[in-house]
């Protein structure tokens, strides 16, 4: 996982944003269905087995954050590696022509096992959200950990990376804005590759329908070659000397 | 020279697929007969091609019962809530938080939707008349079935009708959290849909509406029919057109309007930037300002339109049931424009300016945000006999609409949310509703006759024959019916009893890869032809005739040769 030959468009990227979750979907039923097997501990069984509600969730008007978790060592984390803070502002001033929305950093790097304080600022007047996706759902139902902010201000909450090398998907779920360039990764560890479409970091799969523009020196290079291209032919052909 | 050679190859040629012709029929094998006498007019009998076996498709279920609790009448949060025993009816708790206000319930029921403490604030009861008179709803917008730079399908998913799946923009109630189902789903929750929801207030109530721009282009509200002033108290633009009272309120920005409406009446709410292209790509509502009542708790949203599951005082006291009726009409080729790209002034260039609206040619016709089948999940017009059922009906299509009744004469009580004169409301059962018009409909279920010819399932459509196709396959379209409760299946499917329903239920149906007469038993006369069989003489005629003159054009060549 982790590579993608954009280029020549050969081989479709192996991991990506929507699409990794769909295909890691069933990956991570059946590791939250043998945590549910080898698990006593009863709230977290009640979490996975009640699909859609009753996610650890604070909600007001001002925003909404789900999954906390400041305490809870993931499995395999034999201790805290680290503990840290970020701040990540969300608005329509950082997003580049092309996009509308954006985070002001596009990448972060923490080791595995890190307790990591998040502080989503957000400066325009509409909602936006910092959710990171793949984490181990006997923790975080659904795999996710949620800061929201209803519009400007912001909001803090911790959650803790678990064990292994991996790429998170970050993402802001209101309809649009992920495809509108609200779109981020956090690499624990080396990471395991670069999700698409990162801006800044990495291209779409799908590549807008832009004119081309010709200037001088690609209608001069053009040309150029064209000749030497001709002299070549014509050599082989016999046509000239 | 090489004129006689031209003779030799014209006679020889000329010999050989000539001698059919020339020899007593009898004397010719019978593929042979067959294929002469289908070029010299007298035909033999030709087995005609048998019809084309179907490969099997997968057909959906009419309903699938993902929430029949929510069709039972049923009180939450002291809000009385009628039944819908219709398949997909709307979230109770939700309808309880539009009632309520979603600042004045518990938070479990909050969190049985998506809804924020603030999507729709109720306060101040200014007349002490027993309801809130302060009104503020919270809109963002929201795009459906748009680009993904990563992946083909369209995102977040909504299908009007099986596999058909039109890009939309709408209003929607602020929400939190995932626009998804869940993490694992691509279809968008069910309160981001079309059409935008129906808006009502009471009369006398100040509405506050904030526009939260959500989406990547700029947008506003118009409140067409509403009464509201053309600039707030502090100067600022309220009537939402940026050619004259304000500037679009551009991407992660918002603007409150607001408004004290003094008259009552179904009224429309759409979006003024662009509206040739933003109006028909679905951001348009209804609003409707009811009578004021002491004691009058509305259900400010109505997601989807559709039945009103908590009516009005008023229309309590002279109707039994109430539907909001929200008729549209989608051209692809302007709506697909926004899966083709991400950035957005590449859109923009492609709605506004390559998309040309004088040549609009819509091919979905919708009812309250779904096409055929798909309307009979959730916009029956349920009733019973003897009842005075209330239609609000709003056109935001390009086109006219002319609103069909079967089995019933539906009297029109008000245009444009201002009665008719009561001595002069005429009966019919064909109404024609201009573009962005709404008429109040009076349907009357008894049975005499005139205004019902009796119990059953009779078809409301709009008689214009396009609007009951899907991109030119019926049936589809805005078809719904009127049913009668008995005629009502636990489910909430019509106990029809003609054709098999399951065709309809499949993408291949609107792909126009199945034949219409499918499902009928008819000793498979009215399959699909499948292609007539090549008669293999034919093949080999054709065959020795290409190489006749092939070889004779090398004999020509030779022959020049020689002689030259």
């Amino acid at each position: 996982m982790g590579f993608f030959l954009r280029k020549n468009g050969r081989k479709r990227p192996a991991v990506s944003g929507r699409g990794q979750l769909r295909r890691t979907v069933s990956i991570l039923i059946v590791c939250a269905l043998s945590v549910l097997l080898s698990s006593a501990a009863g709230s977290t069984q009640e979490h996975e087995t009640h699909h859609h509600t009753h996610h650890s969730m604070q909600l007001d008007t001002a925003g909404m954050v789900m999954n906390e978790n400041a305490d809870q060592l993931p499995r395999g984390c034999p201790r805290l590696s680290g503990e840290h803070e970020i701040t990540v502002r969300a608005g329509k001033e950082f997003a580049r022509p092309g996009t509308m929305f954006a985070y002001d950093r596009s990448e972060w790097r923490f080791e595995p096992c890190t307790k990591l304080a998040v502080t989503l600022i957000n400066t325009d007047s509409v909602r936006h959200q910092w959710m990171l996706h793949g984490l181990p759902r006997y923790i975080y139902p659904q795999g996710m950990f949620t800061l929201e902010v209803a519009g400007k201000g912001q909001r803090t909450s911790t959650f803790i990376l678990p064990p292994g090398d991996k790429t998170y998907l970050v993402h802001c779920d209101v309809p649009q804005h992920m495809e509108k360039g609200m779109k981020a990764q956090l690499k624990a560890g080396a990471g395991d590759g670069d999700l698409p479409s990162i801006p800044g970091v990495t291209g779409p799969r799908l590549r807008d329908p832009y004119a081309l523009a010709w200037n001088g020196w690609t209608h001069g290079v053009g040309v150029l070659f064209g000749i030497v291209g001709a002299l070549f032919v014509g050599r082989r052909l016999r046509l000239f000397l | 020279m090489r004129l006689r050679g031209l003779l030799f190859f014209f006679f020889f040629s000329g010999l050989v697929l000539g001698a059919p012709f020339l020899v007593p029929r009898a004397w010719l094998p019978r593929p042979i007969q067959d294929l002469v006498y289908q070029y010299i007019g007298e035909e033999s009998y030709q087995k005609p091609p048998p019809s084309r076996e179907i490969s099997p498709v997968s057909v959906e279920p009419f309903c699938l019962d993902r929430h029949a609790d929510w069709r039972k009448p049923q009180t939450i949060e002291g809000v009385a809530i009628e039944a819908s025993p219709v398949c997909d009816p709307d979230n109770p708790a939700e309808i309880a938080a539009f009632v309520k206000g979603t600042n004045n319930i518990a938070l479990h029921t909050l969190m049985e939707t998506r809804l924020t403490p603030n999507t729709v604030v109720k306060e101040n009861d200014r007349d002490g008349d027993g309801d809130p008179d302060e009104i503020h709803i919270r809109l963002e917008v929201v795009e459906l079935n748009g680009h993904s730079p990563d992946d083909p399908a369209p995102f977040p998913a909504y299908a009007i009708a099986p596999g058909v799946q039109p890009g939309l923009w709408v209003f929607a109630p602020k929400s939190s959290g995932m626009a998804t189902e869940n993490f694992e789903s691509e279809w968008a929750h069910p309160t981001l849909r079309a059409p935008s929801p129906t808006i009502r207030v009471e009369q006398g109530d100040t509405l506050r509406v904030t526009l939260e721009n959500t989406h990547y282009l700029p947008h506003t509200i118009h409140f067409h029919g509403v009464d509201h002033p053309y600039i707030d108290a502090t100067g600022e633009g309220n009537d939402g057109v940026p050619i004259a009272s304000e500037m679009p309120i551009s991407p992660g920005e918002s603007r409150t309007y607001e408004m004290t409406p003094r008259q009552t009446g179904t009224m429309f709410y759409h979006c003024h930037v662009q509206p040739h292209v933003h109006i028909l790509m679905g951001l348009q509502g209804m609003f409707v300002i009811e009578d004021n009542r002491p004691n009058n708790w509305l259900q400010t949203l109505n997601i989807g339109a559709g039945r009103v599951r908590s009516v009005s005082a008023a229309v309590r006291a002279s109707y039994d049931r109430e539907f909001d009726l929200h008729y549209q009409d989608i051209d692809p080729a302007l709506n697909n424009i926004i899966q083709t790209a991400g950035d957005p002034r590449l859109i923009a260039e492609a709605t506004n300016r390559r998309y040309d609206i004088t040549d609009q040619d819509p091919d979905y016709f919708l009812l309250n945000g779904r096409s055929f089948p798909y309307t009979t999940r959730e916009s029956l017009i349920v009733v019973a006999p003897d009842e005075r059922v209330k239609l609000r009906v709003l056109n935001g299509g390009a086109e006219g609409i002319s609103l069909h009744t079967h089995g019933h004469k539906v009297r029109i009580t008000h245009y444009d949310g201002v009665e008719h004169n009561p001595a002069a409301q005429i009966t019919r059962d064909v109404v024609w509703i201009s573009p962005a018009q709404r008429v109040d409909l009076l349907l009357n279920t008894t049975d005499d006759g005139l205004h019902n010819y009796g119990p059953g399932v009779w078809l409301l459509h709009d008689h214009k024959e396009k609007a009951i196709t899907t991109d030119g396959i019926n049936p589809g379209g805005n078809i719904s019916a009127i049913v009668y409760q008995d005629y009502l299946d636990t489910s909430g499917r019509p106990k029809t009893q003609g054709m098999d329903w399951a065709p309809f239920f499949t993408k291949e149906y609107y792909q126009k890869k199945l034949p219409i007469w499918a499902g009928l038993e008819d000793f498979g006369l009215l399959g699909e032809a499948s292609a007539r069989s090549l008669p293999l003489s034919y093949a080999l005629m054709l065959g020795i005739g290409i190489g006749l003159l092939i070889g004779a054009a090398f004999a020509l060549r030779r022959r020049g040769a020689r002689y030259r």
